[in-house]
């Protein structure tokens, strides 16, 4: 997997993209004043101007709660004023439904132009089937496409190993920290170096506090441990290695790392429905005080903010001494793995159907399209605190982020590695003995040994 | 008639603490749309009085999609899908009940399997089928429509055809009998007895037609795209991501998705009147 | 049967088009089903690139799979829940009403609402009701006294917990439809036996339900079938049948299969199943409660 590479060359540039960010986190109301100032209208690198006049369908994930969605409609509305030409926006909040949608829209040739979507395994049957043109072929004719980008830093197609879609903003795991129950129990606060002894450690005393150590509904979404504890056997290296058994050197790792999260259930560090709550109930938790760590996407940064003001929507009723003790930090470290080796990267991107790209019309116009939504002065409204992969990211205004986002990118400055997860490219039916058989595993109904081979086989089948 | 005071207290008693039970869910919904999300996990129970009102929820959902054109589309849709379950059913089950015939036995569990069919194993050959005819992802916005009223007119049918059925079989023969002698045909027997005697029938089906196409979000989300075609009920779709769901944009979206089925439940129900047989009999 | 019935032209006219509909859009996409049974799918939307090896790979799994069976067991839970809760006091509800004078139409409209709130905002509700920590009903037991909490949602529990709020919700569907065939039958038959003397209970036991059998057995049709189907309300409160796998219906082990295992292919064999079940089930309450019709 290029994986790898990606891992080890996105950190410089995540750097600057981490101060690039100048939309203020989960803040739509608030957001009008990005659209004001986006200087889009006057980028010098458009090489492709289109008569105007051309309408094109864009579907993308930025819809409903999405923190981007008005981002992504204000960036629309300057395309459109700019080009002349229209976009049919056809976008929807990303579920199963939407996925379903999007693959049934290739299979009967009603896809859009303009598509953003999942770089991973999820993308497999529209690539293999060719209906989407590679950004090494746009560039044949348009040899500015996504030049402001690292190329080393665009993921490829799990599929075939070509590049397709040009990413916007990434993604980071990392473990939040309710600082006040900390502090109760006595408790200080993990830094680079923690371990996982540490971790144990902290857990005990925590519990002994009276307080419930991990938020995390094991029965509902275990994805974020999964993913760490058997990250935490493998290195930036091997972690993205899909084993060929239960027993092989990476099926072992798979093995101990869910015994890990077995372990820890024993030791009664979850709450004590994790079982049966869902993931609603246990952020609750932690918000609430009642939890001390929580692993979660970077997404969930605007999710505890929110928790903080009096109103979600309006980041002017923000309780500063609530959100003050919440913080975020890297997940304690076994083995190999650093503590500041951490799960992200950039999942998504924009694509181009072969659809548009054979209709010259709308051939330009999804090019000018995704060269305005991927420019150096949308992207970094987008990525906010999270990644991109620019080469070249303006600087940022920090007074503009509120605490926990300040908190977020002082972690980020201190990361060693991004890598992305391995369970995307795992996906689908091969999780689910490990994923929504978790509650068998932790509860000793199921040996990790046997989900584990379960799942492989599952997954041998899909890729012959 | 005389009643007995006491018993008929009694009776009340318990239709009220039912009534209790079923209003207190929508009294529920709408108190929490008046209120920001995260109260709602905390304080769910709570009156949105002071501080905790806010009119936030209606400005997002309002923001979201134009309400007006959605509520259009979606009555629009709902209506149609009514009226061609009503006309299909109502002949079928017609049909059914009172002609013989020696595929009558193989057609009754046609209906019955007709209706265990998942919507999403039925949905995707349907809209595969519909690409091809061209009448989804059109930007016309009457065939957008059509293709989605068409799939929920079959999928309502046969409810509609085995509570109709119910129905005529405990309509009188007789009445049927003394029009034909007078010379009715069997489209006038359907049109001037079987209609106007099942009345209250037929508008129990129409009600919850009405009630399942519109409330249907996975075919509608399915068929319907643009923003200028989507329905109300979309509106529910947009309320989770990786943050969390907003519980207060739902409740929100909630009351406003269900005050027109309401409304027309209210209309229509009021031609569920006692005593149409009878009087039908009598005239 | 009457003989003015026996044109056979009308049989296709008045049968044609409802068919015509069923055909074409549930039908064809559902044979398209019974195909994808033997394809080896993992994306909803295609149809795979090869066929199940051994071709009957999924009905083997079927009929082996522990989930399958716990699904059933669950399901005709649910059935008898159905048939005894919602029919039952739906009924009981119908009669009460029939017998009031004031206040029907209150009733009758506020007997719906639970029906058009969608899944979602009624799973939120009943998950705060039943919550943990601080859900309605802890909170009254701890005020009642008790010092512990109940997890309501765990295995012991999980079972009641999701069948009390589908049976509640939908008692005010089989209220409107019973209520119809109450209005249905003639005011004069309980005239003419208030003269000859017969009580108010009399007149529910010999005139109304006999007059609605045919209504009740219809309601009764929908319930078995609808307790095969059901699967909003179930999925909000306990998605992927947590805890422990122990809360799957039919209905939401189906939707679990294709939309989220991506097990596209048993999905559709589960679909299969539950027509099959469907048209089983609903053959059998029929010769139960036989109507006066030989369907």
């Amino acid at each position: 997997m290029k994986m790898k590479k990606f891992a080890a060359l996105i950190l410089g540039i995540t750097m600057t993209a981490v101060l690039a960010g100048c939309g203020v986190q989960g803040a739509a109301p608030a957001a009008p004043a990005a659209p004001a100032e986006e200087p889009a209208e006057e980028t010098a690198e458009e090489t492709s101007e289109p008569a105007g006049g051309v309408e094109i369908t864009v579907t993308t994930t930025f819809a409903g709660e999405d923190t981007n969605a008005q981002n992504y409609k204000d960036s629309v509305a300057a395309w459109e004023a700019k080009t002349g030409n229209k976009v049919s926006d056809t976008s929807a909040t990303s579920d199963e439904t939407f996925k379903t949608r999007v693959i049934t829209d290739f299979e009967v040739g009603s896809e859009p132009d303009v598509l953003f979507f999942f770089n991973g395994a999820d993308a497999n049957d529209f690539v293999n089937a060719g209906k989407v043109v590679s950004i090494d072929d746009i560039r044949a004719e348009f040899p500015e496409y996504a030049s402001n980008m690292n190329d080393d830093l665009i993921a490829a197609s799990p599929a075939d190993g070509v590049k397709y879609a040009v990413p916007v903003n990434g993604y980071w795991e990392a473990m939040f920290v309710n600082t006040k129950v900390l502090d109760e129990a006595g408790v200080a606060m993990p830094g680079a170096d923690y371990t996982w002894d540490q971790f144990i450690a902290d857990c005990d005393k925590i519990k002994a506090a009276g307080y419930t150590p991990i938020a995390a509904a094991l029965g509902n979404i275990p994805h974020y441990w999964w993913e760490f504890c058997i990250f935490n056997q493998q290195t930036p290296e091997n972690h993205l290695d899909i084993p060929q058994s239960a027993t092989d050197a990476t099926g072992a790792q798979w093995v101990a790392g869910l015994n890990d999260i077995k372990d820890l259930y024993e030791k009664g560090f979850f709450p004590d429905n994790t079982l049966s709550a869902t993931d609603d109930e246990t952020f609750a938790m932690f918000t609430d005080d009642k939890a001390a760590f929580l692993l979660d996407g970077s997404w969930k940064v605007g999710g505890i903010v929110g928790a903080c003001q009096s109103d979600p929507d309006d980041p002017s009723t923000l309780d500063a001494d609530k959100v003050a003790h919440f913080d975020v930090t890297y997940f304690p470290s076994k083995g190999n793995r650093k503590t500041t080796d951490l799960v992200g990267g950039l999942s998504m991107g924009y694509y181009i159907t072969t659809k548009a790209w054979e209709d010259p019309d709308r051939k330009a116009a999804a090019v000018s399209f995704v060269e305005h939504m991927t420019s150096d002065e949308v992207v970094p409204l987008f990525a906010q605190h999270t990644a991109s992969a620019l080469k070249n990211a303006p600087k940022v205004d920090e007074s503009k982020f509120n605490p926990l986002q300040v908190k977020a990118m002082d972690m980020m400055s201190g990361v060693t590695s991004l890598t992305g997860a391995v369970q995307d490219l795992f996906n689908g039916d091969c999780r689910v003995s490990t994923f929504d058989g978790m509650p068998d595993i932790v509860e000793g109904n199921v040996d990790a040994a046997d989900a584990v081979q379960e799942g492989i086989d599952v997954y041998k089948e899909t890729i012959e | 008639m005389k009643r007995n005071k006491a018993g008929l207290a009694a009776l009340y008693v318990i239709l009220g603490l039912w009534a209790a039970t079923t209003i207190y869910p929508l009294f529920w919904v709408i108190e929490n749309s008046f209120k920001v999300k995260d109260k709602i996990l905390k304080q769910s129970f709570a009156l949105p009085i002071g501080d905790m009102f806010t009119l936030a929820n209606y400005r997002r959902a309002f923001d979201r999609l134009s309400i007006g054109r959605a509520y259009t589309n979606s009555i629009c849709i709902s209506s149609c899908v009514t009226v061609g379950v009503m006309l299909l059913a109502g002949l079928a089950a017609f049909a059914l009940v009172r002609f013989d015939f020696k595929l009558k036995k193989l057609c009754y569990t046609m209906v019955i399997a007709a209706m265990m069919f998942p919507v999403f194993s039925t949905i995707i050959p349907v809209y595969t089928m519909e690409t091809t005819w061209h009448i989804t992802n059109t930007s016309s916005w009457a065939l957008n429509m059509l293709s989605v009223i068409l799939p929920q007119i079959a999928g309502n049918i046969s409810f509609a055809i085995i509570v109709l059925m119910g129905f005529v079989q405990s309509l009188p023969l007789e009445l049927e009998e003394a029009a034909h002698l007078e010379g009715a045909s069997i489209p006038q027997i359907y049109a001037r007895i079987v209609v106007p005697l099942g009345k209250p029938s037929f508008v129990t089906v129409a009600i919850f037609s009405f009630l399942w196409s519109y409330n249907d979000l996975f075919t509608q989300m399915f068929f319907l795209r643009r923003p200028e075609m989507q329905a109300i009920t979309r509106l529910l779709n947009e309320l989770s991501s990786k943050e969390g769901t907003n519980y207060g944009l739902m409740a929100s979206a909630v009351t406003l998705v269900i005050i027109p089925v309401v409304v027309v439940y209210i209309f229509l129900q009021k031609y569920i009147i006692k005593g149409m047989t009878a009087g039908a009999i009598k005239g | 049967m009457s003989n003015i019935y026996k044109n056979r032209k009308y049989i296709i006219l008045f049968l044609l088009p409802a068919f015509i509909f069923l055909t074409v859009y549930l039908y064809y996409p559902f044979f398209l089903n019974i195909f994808s049974s033997f394809r080896s799918i993992r994306t909803l939307g295609t149809y795979g690139k090869k066929w199940n090896e051994p071709w009957n790979e999924n009905y083997v799994k079927l009929i082996t799979d522990p989930v399958v069976r716990t699904s059933l067991v669950n399901t005709l839970y649910m059935m008898i829940a159905t048939i005894l809760g919602q029919v039952g006091i739906a009924l009981v509800l119908a009669l009460l009403v029939d017998n009031i004078s004031k206040g029907t139409q209150f009733f009758r409209t506020v007997y719906f609402f639970p029906i058009v709130i969608s899944a979602t905002a009624l799973g939120l509700l009943f998950n705060l009701i039943f919550l943990y920590d601080k859900g309605m009903l802890n909170q009254f037991l701890e005020f009642m006294g008790k010092r512990d909490l109940t997890d309501w949602k765990n295995e012991s529990h999980a079972l009641a917990t999701m069948m009390l709020p589908v049976v509640w919700q939908y008692v005010g569907f089989y209220f409107v439809i019973l209520e119809t065939g109450l209005n249905n039958i003639s005011e004069e038959l309980y005239e003419s036996a208030a003269i000859d003397g017969a009580t108010r209970l009399q007149r529910v036991m010999y005139i109304s339900i006999p007059m609605l059998r045919n209504v009740i057995c219809t309601c009764l049709t929908l319930g078995v079938t609808g307790a095969l189907k059901v699967f909003d309300l179930p999925w909000t409160m306990f998605p992927k049948g947590m805890p422990l796998k122990q809360t799957f219906l039919t209905g939401t082990y189906m939707y679990y299969q294709t939309m989220e295992a991506k097990n596209v292919d048993y999905g559709s064999t589960l679909a299969i199943l539950i027509v099959v079940l469907g048209v089983i089930l609903s053959r059998v309450t029929r010769r139960i409660f036989k109507e006066s019709e030989d369907l």
